[in-house]
């Protein structure tokens, strides 16, 4: 077969070396895959097509991958798919598990990374044959379900729920986009905030500025004493890795990589939607929910599972219709224009052996990314021994860079990072809720097009219930969410009645 | 640009009644739509948080278990405050030292040294010799690797 | 220590006087880093694309660094008016006037607010497609139908250049069948995919696309529910007859001249057929040195008579389309007022 000429020794070093760089951009605090792929893409001009593909897919699960970093060490996302992983990393790396923390999210982004891939070949055009039967109805149940996990995430679940939809509020601010289908009107801001807010805030300097910047303004309130020599971090105070953790974990890790690959195979639900499902659907059903939010692996497995699979999820759709299913596999497509080939519907089929290289590919950058980060990992989590004095300036810098760099040199996203860093330092003072409100932010704004656009087509708000059996199941989903998570706040209520008496 | 203010009113015109469920959703009028209904759910969940938590709040006011102030007690505020100033300072200036040397990253190299330099001293503890010297080397070395290896190498448009 | 704070200083002065040194190395107006700004946020779109490559090729040209940033639309313009300097150019398409035709928000009129620039390239590929199984085999089919009162839906994205062909069908469907206009209605959508899915949830029956995007889709066996097939390229004959002959995928130029004018007719006056042509071109600062704008026409002139970007261009599926700026701006307004007409004809 051709294909085989093409796996060149370029060819693997190509997907080592993305994979490797895309580490490091996703574990930078404010460096996204998307931003490791887009600043790449002009490279592969001088590469041949394979090859190109090779670097960029190893960016793509390199990027993916590294953002577990930074959101376990420091409580800031690398990318906006892992703020699940903050959840229950962060207070694992407090209580100095940091190492089996990151430890047990590598092996969890390599299942879910090959659980995907294997999907994807195998089942890619089937898949995408059954993603176009989700209209407008459909993908709007499918927010609506993931914003349900506001309710089991939040502490308060009233004051949860009003920071979920302040977060919504937020996120519509700017123009009605006519890309996603809008009418192109200003909406929620005065006249003097067009020139800035015309799009809206950005999503990258508002997750950094609520997770990172925030947390440096409330270190810096209580006056940085934790640098002083016994409030550091410890790295071996708590429990070592070991498989064992994965003992029971198997339903999580397929469930979480199933719902990955389904979510990113949908186009335009958003990456970060993945992860946020997985972990609620894994905090919904657990023995242990009231663990999760404090520390507990099986959060970090739902989590990294599910945000690796959005890799090959996301490929689906982009390789059998031609359409991206998430904003990286958007760059991604710039890679197959510039070689002056068109994807579509028959892309397989007529270009097998870039077909096969791609999944080769794939399947040797999450290789690459195991074997680099399982065993490189006790060095990188020595990042929380670095004194705060040295580490917060940098951290700042690289969020300037990260808010700058995203839409590629706009100052408003810089100081969308001190709007939100500040509203992230004020929020925990009067009650709102940073996890909820950033989901809110993240879902808004499909939530809307999805609603509006069901109603203008169909007309009537019972189109939600009647359109097909898919979205009655949607509905059995929700309204099961949401029960379990009304359950689980009573327990949650009671055990601590308990406690008081 | 009168659509930048909202007004309820036009929810209501939005949704001509003919039966309960029917919604007829003008397009020149739809990016109001659902603003409309999350700032009436915000109204509503305002409400319910008042009446549901407002009794256990002012008491909890009234023993003084609870208080108004914004900093926590014994807050750095020097600290905080020197913060939020440094960077604003660093945000404004390097956007105008950028406009200076256009599209060469040096509004971000230039200013970032400083600002690293700085925030490092402002938060320091127990201050001596070993970590002015390792503080220095940071504010220098840091921001000149992103600058040169982001910026350069990778072409990464910085301000 | 000494040593160490000294060390930092050569090196932060070498800094300084290397930082300007470099910028004003020579006398052209064009030299250093150049940051072209492009009206879309897209890194795999085809603005992003032309302008890569003639930035590419200006780069060899002027020896200087010219670098595009998918900013969009509202910060592209941004960044435009604060840079007079001549550092910062912006590269658009005929959205840009077309955006301020239909009254979008956020479109100025460029021919009043900035210097127009020089034209490139064009991308011939905007299209209308039905669906395989459609019972309209000709744009006229959907005329016809509309003028005897069917309602035809067609999604596309409002305001800018996906609009502009179905406000020529409409204005068509007016001049044959005065009145009837409304029978043809507009799907508000945006990217292609919810085009797509609008066809195959039944919502649409017409939708704007794009030979690129499309054209696979028109190769799918009659009996998969994503087939569609070309009903209309709005890029005329003269245009896509400079496409290489291979044509897009396998869709040979020759079977994409059936689509396009004068085979298919879609009038815009008594006199004359509507068609269209995406166009990328210039844009600068109206207070910009004009001497920069001179330089440009003089270096994309050289580009263009050494030959290498047409052919480039080509295998990407664009269709080279230098002209210099005074010309090209002529060129647009002309365009611009053709334009209006017909969307000012629909209005009443």
């Amino acid at each position: 077969m051709e294909f085989f000429s093409l796996l060149s020794p370029e060819f693997f070093l190509l997907a080592g070396l993305g994979c490797l760089v895309g580490i490091i951009f996703g574990a930078i605090p404010g460096m996204t895959a998307t931003m490791a792929v887009a600043v790449c893409l002009p490279l592969t001009y001088t590469l041949d097509l394979q090859e190109g593909l090779a670097l960029l897919l190893g960016l793509y699960v390199g990027g993916i991958s590294g953002g577990m970093v930074p959101a376990v060490l420091l409580n800031i996302p690398g990318t906006p798919s892992s703020i699940t992983t903050t959840f229950d990393g962060h207070p694992m790396a407090q209580k100095g598990e940091a190492e089996r923390a990151l430890k047990v999210c590598i092996v969890a982004s390599l299942f879910g990374g090959l659980g995907s891939a294997v999907v994807l070949f195998l089942f890619a055009p089937v898949l995408a044959d059954f993603a176009i039967k989700f209209s407008y109805i459909e993908k709007f149940l499918i927010i609506f379900f993931a914003l349900t996990v506001i309710a089991s995430l939040s502490k308060n679940i009233l004051a949860g729920i009003f920071s979920g939809l302040l977060g919504v509020l937020i996120s519509l601010i700017g123009a009605y986009d006519t890309i996603r289908g809008g009418n192109g009107e200003y909406r929620l801001m005065a006249d003097f905030m067009v020139p800035y807010l015309e799009t809206g805030f950005s999503l990258l300097p508002v997750l950094i500025g609520l997770f990172g910047l925030a947390a440096i303004f409330e270190e810096a309130e209580k006056g940085l004493k934790s640098d002083t020599e016994n409030g550091r971090v410890k790295l071996k105070r708590g429990e070592h890795f070991s498989f064992s953790v994965f003992k029971g974990q198997l339903t999580n890790l397929l469930r979480s990589t199933g719902i990955g690959t389904f979510v990113g195979m949908l186009p335009g639900i958003g990456g970060s939607a993945a992860s946020v499902l997985a972990y609620s659907q894994q905090k919904n059903l657990s023995k242990n929910a009231s663990q999760m939010g404090k520390g507990a692996p099986e959060g970090l497995v739902a989590s990294e599972s599910a945000n690796n699979a959005l890799t090959g999820g996301a490929l689906i759709p982009l390789l059998s219709l031609g359409i991206p299913g998430d904003s990286t596999t958007a760059v991604l497509i710039g890679a197959f224009t510039l070689q002056g080939l068109q994807v579509g519907p028959l892309f397989i089929g007529e270009h097998l052996d870039t077909w096969y290289a791609m999944m080769t590919a794939l399947v040797f950058a999450n290789l690459v990314m195991f074997a680099v980060m399982f065993f490189a990992i006790r060095h990188i989590a020595k990042v929380v021994m670095v004194p705060k004095h040295i580490l917060y300036p940098i951290i700042i810098m690289m969020c300037v860079v990260g808010a700058y760099a995203i839409n590629y040199g706009i100052m408003f996203d810089v100081w969308t990072l001190l709007i939100f860093g500040l509203l992230g330092w004020l929020a925990s003072k009067i009650g709102i809720e940073v996890a909820p409100l950033v989901i809110g932010f993240i879902l808004g704004p499909s939530a809307e097009i999805y609603f509006v656009k069901s109603l203008e087509s169909y007309g009537t708000y019972s189109i939600f219930f009647t359109k097909s059996p898919i979205a009655i199941f949607l509905w059995v989903l929700i309204i099961a969410s949401i029960i379990f998570s009304i359950m689980m706040h009573r327990k949650k209520r009671h055990q601590s009645e308990l406690e008081a008496n | 640009m009168q659509c930048s203010v909202f007004t309820m009113s036009q929810l209501v015109s939005s949704q001509s009644m003919s039966s309960w469920l029917d919604v007829k959703i003008d397009f020149d009028q739809s990016h109001l739509f659902f603003p409309h209904i999350i700032i009436g759910l915000l109204i509503m969940m305002a409400v319910l948080i008042m009446a549901l938590e407002g009794r256990r709040f002012m008491s909890r006011l009234k023993l003084g278990d609870v208080s108004f102030s914004l900093f926590q007690p014994g807050a750095d505020k020097m600290r905080f405050f020197g913060t939020l100033i440094l960077i604003v300072v660093y945000f404004w200036s390097m956007d105008a030292v950028g406009q200076l040397f256009p599209n060469m990253g040096m509004g971000f190299l230039l200013t970032s040294i400083p600002f690293i330099l700085m925030m490092s001293l402002l938060y320091v503890h127990k201050f001596n010799r070993r970590k002015l010297l390792s503080i220095v080397l940071n504010a220098v070395i840091a921001p000149l690797v992103v600058w040169y290896v982001l910026g350069q190498w990778f072409a990464i448009t910085l301000p | 220590m000494k040593k160490l704070i000294s060390g930092v200083r050569v090196a932060l002065c070498a800094l300084c006087v290397a930082a300007p040194a470099y910028s004003f190395a020579d006398d052209s107006p064009i030299q250093g880093n150049i940051r072209i700004v492009i009206g879309s946020s897209s890194t795999g779109g085809d603005t992003y694309q032309a302008t890569s490559l003639i930035a590419d090729a200006l780069s060899e040209k002027l020896e200087a660094n010219f670098k595009v940033d998918a900013v969009g639309v509202s910060a592209a313009y941004r960044a435009l008016d604060r840079v007079r300097n001549g550092r910062t150019f912006m590269v658009f398409h005929d959205q840009s006037y077309l955006g301020n035709l239909y009254g979008q928000r956020g479109y100025d009129d460029i021919f009043e607010k900035y210097t127009v620039g020089q034209t490139f390239a064009i991308n011939p590929g905007n299209a209308y497609l039905v669906s395989k199984d459609s019972p309209y085999q000709s744009m006229q089919d959907v005329i016809d139908a509309a003028g005897h009162g069917e309602n035809i839906r067609v999604a596309i994205q409002p305001g800018g250049v996906s609009e502009i062909g179905y406000t020529a069908m409409k204005n068509a469907v007016r001049m044959q069948y005065p009145g009837q206009e409304n029978n043809l209605q507009a799907l508000n959508t945006g990217s292609q995919s919810s085009k797509n899915q609008a066809m195959f949830d039944g919502l649409a029956d017409v939708i704007n696309g794009s030979v690129q995007a499309n054209e696979q889709y028109t190769r799918l066996p009659a009996d998969d529910q994503k087939a569609m097939r070309f009903l209309w390229i709005t890029a005329p004959a003269k245009t896509l007859e400079q496409a290489n002959e291979s044509g897009m995928g396998k869709t040979s130029r020759a079977q994409l001249l059936n689509y396009a004018e004068p085979n298919v007719n879609v009038a815009m006056s008594d006199q004359q057929n509507f068609s269209f042509d995406k166009e990328f071109f210039f844009i600068y600062n109206k207070q910009m040195d004009p001497k920069v704008v001179a330089a440009m026409d003089q270096a994309l002139s050289e580009i263009f008579a050494d030959g290498q970007v047409q052919e480039k261009m080509k295998q990407s599926f664009f269709i080279p389309n230098f002209r210099k700026a005074a010309e090209s701006r002529e060129h647009l307004m002309q365009k611009r007022d053709q334009y209006r007409e017909i969307i000012d004809a629909i209005k009443q």
